[in-house]
């Protein structure tokens, strides 16, 4: 199999790579750079562990082939908080809000919640449950995730801290 | 019953050759044409992928149609809407035009899977798909779209009443042709419609019936004039209740037309029994239950009925 | 009735040497003075009972937590499992030449390959780690393959062959005890027999005014974890095998692999990496990988990973026991109920896992018929037990290990009579609920800790059950929707009931104060990662953030069995609070000789240690351990804590087989659809009798979760099987409740202190799911006149049971 040029952003680093057409996006995130923040779960779309932002949209990245971000950039878990060792307004919320169990579908909340917050900065219950529908959690039933996207939104400071 | 191989050893690998990202459409049958049979179309992918992994499917190249220009707008021509090829679910769903002019299709486009799935699989994808429920091939089929194909040979239009041909199959060869556009008319002043799902979660999971309907009054208001009913899955393709439609058409509005017309979409349907998404009579039972709800919606939306 | 002396909970007390130069406790498990560990101190809590932000979530919201999966890759090879096609089948012969010769795979292994014993699981070996002469459910290994890459590993499985012989199969557990029955194990398909004998349950039918019966059945349930389980095997230097992975139970982990390598305990080394959820699945799916990984990497040499995809975890891993409950319950008019008689048929699967007694009790099918009868008091109670082998995948240990079938039983019973009575379902709960002093149906009297009614008047009133309850009803014109209103009592043990249940703990300090914690038990989200040390710094006297958590390394760690049975935050948290006391008599013995006053009169509170008379005298905890350093004082503790024997006759099922319970009551408001059958839960209630909340934030996460698992069980999950083929391997097909499905849920956390407990806490990681399913089931039965027997009560199932019920409510 010939290796093919993949040019994208991954959290705002330029990457080039050569690459198997086959590389599905997931693997290229964990395997290939180590960003092992994005999970596996399920690896059919199903669960959400693996969501990143392409081009600021929530996609699952266990269905998405690597080649599909040709010229685009992506976002993972790892490139929220805007400097090393700070945390981003949804996780410092996730964190104080007691929103984080087992942390598995974690950075698939916070990307789904991100996208959202993007788009309507101060969404409703209903709307939050919405954007998070694509994401399954078997600890936390959900209810301090909600919470702590609620005061993420509320959070008029928003100032990254450490 | 059996079992292959594939069913307990899953595999993470998708198995292809080649990934290819033509710029033109030319370009892109040029793919399909140099790879006889053995390479496909990919969109969005939720579905292909998952199919590859599976191993339900087995190609040696992927053509990514997502690049071609032209593929990704929604607009209004005269009573016509348009839907480009690569327009995704979310697209659909929050767009204003859809939503005014074709409400059952940005409410159908809505519920498929979830937020992440319906950022990236296309409208289009979900018609070729071919599942007998999928969730705008119902809402599509009661509004009498219709889709352009083009291939090597030329461009032709097929309506969605005759694109779908049996589970998981459709009037469209993906191995040769590429659905480039979704064309179908506007929702009018005197149209009423609505869209019922029934599913055992609220998200992530395909339907154990869904249901759309379009129904058009008279200028008073009293006569249905014409109905579209389609729903599924109560056949092996998206279906719709044509006999039901037509004891619709030009009957009085009132209570005793819908019960008859949700008794005659109760026999015209014909599920199957399905060990996880539910018996065929429970089905029947709810074509009938939705039938009635979405005609008495339709026609309150057409303000032929008081809520 | 009484129970006999002998079995009463002892009273124990503190036995201490004297010794010159310190005092040593020492502790025997007769006398131990367990009072004084819920004890506390007259300046109250400072760290435990506190929420703590949990020490691992920054973390896992940045990405950084690593799990199994996370961890690079190169220099392993992939291991991968061979599977039966076949739900029972011999195995004539195997051929795996041309798998060999595929390049890139370096070892194809078949049972003769087994350096040691061929046989793993929790309690009773008997599953192969490669099955030699048959196959017992769809999915028994039957060859490992380890191979340079995971494709070539696969492509290898493709390429063994083999012959089976297909054998007559059984699928349901009636069947299976049919002397006819194609015979499973050796020792034929009945595991175990369990009786519960109290009083004389015909004299109390006799005596009942009203007698219901009803049967119940419950499907396969699937853990559903977010991370698939993987595991890794490292051959070391000096010998050792090395297998790490996500794991509830590592010394577990540890006894099988050794066994099966043929090597002593101690030249195995197992590490656990932090789960990304158990719920009970990874008790023993970490064994199966673990060994399996274990072998080829002794075979090769080499590194092994092995990783499940999410089908390969829903085929092979262990799954809740499906279960036939057959109840028969007599009551008087007046509510009083006076006889419970149950037969519980109690589907074990291909192989035994976690289901068998360990004596006197742990099994989860003993733990079934114990808690059968309910948290209620009845004088007369007759349970037959019967655990069967089929040859359907096996039931393990999940969230309830038994308890949240049973519990879908009496609860619905309870409320059937009630309605017949004319009562209200609480009426009759508060009529025979346990209270202090209460007896239960294996005659254990419950002496102390008893919130059961506590519990239920804070669930009523948190979620104004008097009031709703006059609001059900139609709420649409159309009479298409009807509110209903469900409660859902339930009891649950905390500890395992094995003769052998106990916990360490070490605690070092350092000579600059800061502390490490080293315990067995292990992090799967319900948060002992945060709980544990709160504890140990409270005890200390420290800061949270002082202490380090040592991940559980069984080379490092003292055995502590696993993290199960809600035992965690109780036991070990018991042993922590005895090593640290421990170590803190060396810390307050030199501040003592620091500060010049007698070591009675201080107190260590915030990494500060001061004279209680006059606080503003004090010196650091840093100060005091730099001294101990400097003089030689032991700073090291060491902490160990059994609960006290747990008793039950094997004939009768009467004794006392877990020494401490926490009770809990849910109350859920549906609407039903009554022409579709459609639920939706408009308002939630859970109130939780904890004993003591050491983290209350995450012991509400605890209830929302469980509720959520709960609910799951109620209207949505069902593994499906056909001829022993499970339909929905996947996670499309196989249901849990979304965040759209999911009500918000208010919580109550209720406190009857636990005199055994650390700061008086029981357990709670399993008891929030189990009052879930029934509270829900008995709303929609108030809802819309169905009742689901026959579990999920998914849309179809309460359209059919409106049906049978004659058709939907009048009002």
């Amino acid at each position: 199999m010939q290796k093919v040029g993949l040019s994208c952003k991954v959290n705002g680093k330029k990457v080039d790579l050569e690459i198997q057409p086959d590389t599905m996006l997931v693997d290229l995130l964990r395997d290939t750079l180590r960003l092992t923040g994005t999970k596996e779960g399920c690896r059919e779309g199903e669960c959400g562990a693996c969501t990143v932002l392409l081009d600021g949209l929530a996609v699952n990245s266990c269905l998405i082939p690597a080649l599909k971000a040709q010229g685009k950039s992506v976002v993972t878990i790892e490139g929220l908080a805007k400097a090393e060792g700070q945390l981003d307004n949804l996780q410092q919320h996730f964190v104080a809000e007691g929103a984080v169990q087992c942390g598995f579908c974690t950075p698939g909340m916070i990307l789904n919640a991100k996208s959202l917050l993007d788009r309507i900065p101060d969404p409703d219950d209903k709307e939050i449950r919405y954007a998070i529908s694509g994401v399954l959690c078997r600890c936390t039933g959900y209810q301090k995730i909600v919470h702590a996207i609620k005061a993420a939104s509320h959070d008029k400071q928003q100032i990254p801290q450490g | 019953m059996s079992y292959e191989f594939k069913n307990f050893h899953w595999a993470r690998d998708i198995r292809i050759d080649n990934y290819l990202m033509p710029r033109t459409l030319d370009e892109a049958l040029d793919f399909l044409e140099k790879h006889q049979g053995k390479a496909q179309v990919i969109a969005g992918g939720t579905d292909v992928i998952s199919q590859l992994r599976h191993r339900d499917l087995e190609v040696d190249a992927l053509v990514d149609i997502t690049r071609l220009p032209d593929m990704d707008g929604i607009r209004q021509d005269g009573e016509m809407i348009t839907l480009g090829a690569c327009v995704t679910h979310a697209q659909t769903a929050l767009s204003p035009l859809v939503r005014e002019k074709a409400a059952i299709l940005a409410k159908g486009a809505g519920s498929l899977g979830s937020p992440q799935i319906r950022n990236i699989a296309t409208v289009a994808g979900n018609l070729v798909s071919g599942h007998p429920a999928a969730d705008t091939s119902i809402p599509l089929l009661a509004l009498n779209a219709s889709v352009l194909i083009a291939s090597r040979e030329g461009q032709r239009v097929v309506p969605l009443t005759e694109f779908f041909l049996d589970k998981g199959r459709t009037a469209i060869d993906c191995r040769r042709e590429i659905l480039i556009q979704i064309k179908f008319p506007a929702m009018q002043g005197n149209q009423g419609s609505c869209h019922l799902r029934l599913s055992k979660r609220q998200s992530l999971t395909i339907a154990i019936l869904v249901m759309a309907a379009v129904v058009k009054v008279d200028p008073q208001k009293k006569i249905i004039q014409e109905a579209a009913i389609a729903m599924g899955p109560v056949a092996p393709t998206p279906f719709r209740a044509l006999q039901t439609e037509a004891l619709l058409a030009g009957a009085a509005v009132c209570k005793e037309t819908i019960e008859r017309a949700a008794e005659s979409a109760y026999a015209e349907a014909n599920p199957i029994d399905s060990a996880i998404w539910g018996s065929a009579q429970y089905k029947r039972e709810m074509v009938k239950v939705f039938v009635r709800r979405g005609l008495e919606n339709a026609l309150i939306e057409a303000e032929a009925l008081v809520d | 009735m009484k129970a006999p002396p002998d079995l009463l909970l002892r009273e124990h007390s503190m036995n201490e040497k004297n010794d010159e130069k310190k005092k040593v406790a020492t502790l025997t498990k007769e006398r131990v003075d367990l009072q004084k560990l819920s004890k506390i101190l007259s300046g109250g809590l400072s760290v435990a009972g506190q929420s703590a932000v949990r020490t691992d979530a920054r973390r896992k919201v940045t990405g950084t937590q690593r799990y199994g999966a996370d961890y690079a890759q190169d220099g392993f090879l992939h291991g991968k499992i061979l599977r039966s096609p076949h739900p029972h089948a011999l195995i004539k012969s195997i051929n795996s030449d041309k798998a060999r010769a595929l390049p890139g795979v370096v070892a194809v292994l078949t049972a003769k390959d087994i350096p040691g014993r061929n046989g793993f699981g929790a309690i009773i070996p008997d599953q192969p780690v490669i099955c030699e002469d048959k196959v017992r459910f769809v999915g028994d290994g039957v060859a490992l393959v380890a191979a340079e890459t995971e494709k070539a590993a696969q492509a290898a499985l493709g390429l063994i062959e083999v012959d089976y012989e297909p054998l007559p199969a059984v699928f349901d557990p009636r069947e299976a005890l049919k002397k006819d029955a194609p015979r499973i194990h050796e020792k034929g398909n009945l595991l175990s027999q369990n009786k519960l004998r109290k009083g004389d349950v015909d004299k109390g039918f006799d005596q009942a005014e009203v007698i219901l019966e009803r049967t119940y059945q419950v499907p396969f349930l699937d853990h559903a974890y977010l991370e698939p389980d993987i595991c890794m095997a490292v051959p070391q230097q000096d010998g050792i095998m090395l297998v790490e992975g996500p794991m509830q139970a590592p010394f577990t982990v540890r006894r099988n692999i050794n066994a099966v390598l043929g090597v002593p305990v101690n030249r195995v080394r197992v590490r656990q990496i932090p789960m990304g959820g158990g719920f009970g699945g990874k008790e023993d799916s970490p064994i199966d990988l673990g060994c399996r990984a274990a072998v080829l990497a002794y075979r090769t040499g080499r590194p092994v990973r092995m990783s499940l995809a999410r089908e390969e975890v829903a085929l092979q891993t262990c799954k809740r026991h499906p279960m036939i409950m057959k109840v028969k319950i007599g009551a008087k008019k007046d509510g009083s109920l006076v006889a419970f008689q149950g037969v519980i048929y109690d589907e074990q699967g291909a192989y035994a896992s976690l289901g068998p007694i360990i004596p006197p009790a742990g099994g989860s099918h003993i733990h079934s018929m114990i808690m059968m009868a309910g948290p209620y008091e009845i004088p007369n109670v007759h349970v037959d037990a019967y655990l069967v082998y089929t040859n359907h995948p096996y039931g393990g240990a999940m969230r309830g290990f038994g308890a949240p079938q049973v519990h879908i039983a009496h609860e619905q019973i309870l409320d059937e009579l009630a309605l017949q009575l004319g009562m209200s379902p609480l009426d009759i709960r508060r009529k025979n609920g346990f209270r202090k002093g209460s007896a239960t149906a294996t005659g254990q009297v419950l002496d102390q800790s008893v919130g059961l009614q506590d519990s239920l008047e804070a669930c009523a009133k948190r979620f104004d059950w008097d009031r709703k309850y006059k609001n059900r009803g139609y709420v649409d014109e159309q009479r298409t929707k009807r509110r209903g209103l469900g409660v859902g009592m339930g009891w649950y043990r905390t500890s395992i009931g094995t003769a052998g249940d106990a916990c360490g703990a070490n605690v070092h300090v350092h000579e600059d104060g800061s502390v490490l914690l080293f315990t067995g038990i292990t992090e799967m989200g319900q948060g002992a990662y945060t709980v544990l040390p709160q504890i140990c710094a409270e005890e200390l006297g420290v800061c949270l953030e002082d202490v380090r958590y040592v991940t559980p390394d069984t080379d490092m760690v003292p055995e502590s069995g696993p993290t199960v049975g809600s035992r965690s935050t109780t036991l070990m948290g018991n042993a922590i609070i005895l090593a640290a006391r421990q170590v803190k008599e060396s810390i307050l013995e030199a501040a003592s000789e620091i500060l010049a006053v007698p070591a009675d009169r201080l107190e260590a509170r915030a990494a500060k240690i001061f004279d209680r008379e006059a606080p503003e005298r004090g010196i650091t905890f840093k100060a005091a351990a730099a001294k101990c350093m400097a003089t030689g004082k032991r700073l090291i503790g060491q902490g160990w804590w059994a609960p006290p024997t747990p008793s039950l006759d094997p004939e009768t099922g009467q004794g006392n087989p877990y020494f401490v319970y926490t009770y809990a009551t849910h109350m859920a408001e549906v609407i039903v659809d009554v022409e579709t059958g459609e639920v939706a839960i408009t308002d939630y209630a859970a109130a939780f009798d904890v004993g003591k909340a050491i983290n209350p934030k995450a012991l509400e996460g605890q209830i929302e979760g469980g509720v959520a698992m709960g609910m799951g069980y109620a209207l949505m999950e069902k593994i499906v099987t056909e001829a022993g083929y499970i339909q929905n391997l996947s996670l499309r097909n196989y249901l849990i409740p979304t965040a759209l499905d999911v009500p918000e849920i208010k919580s109550v956390i209720v406190e009857v202190e636990n005199k055994y407990g650390p700061y008086g806490a029981k357990g709670i990681g399993e008891m929030p799911n189990i009052p879930a399913t029934p509270a829900i089931l008995n709303a929609i039965a108030d809802a819309c006149g169905g009742r689901i027997r026959t579990l999920p009560a998914d849309s179809e199932s309460i359209f059919r049971a409106i049906q049978e019920a004659g058709g939907p409510p009048d009002k």
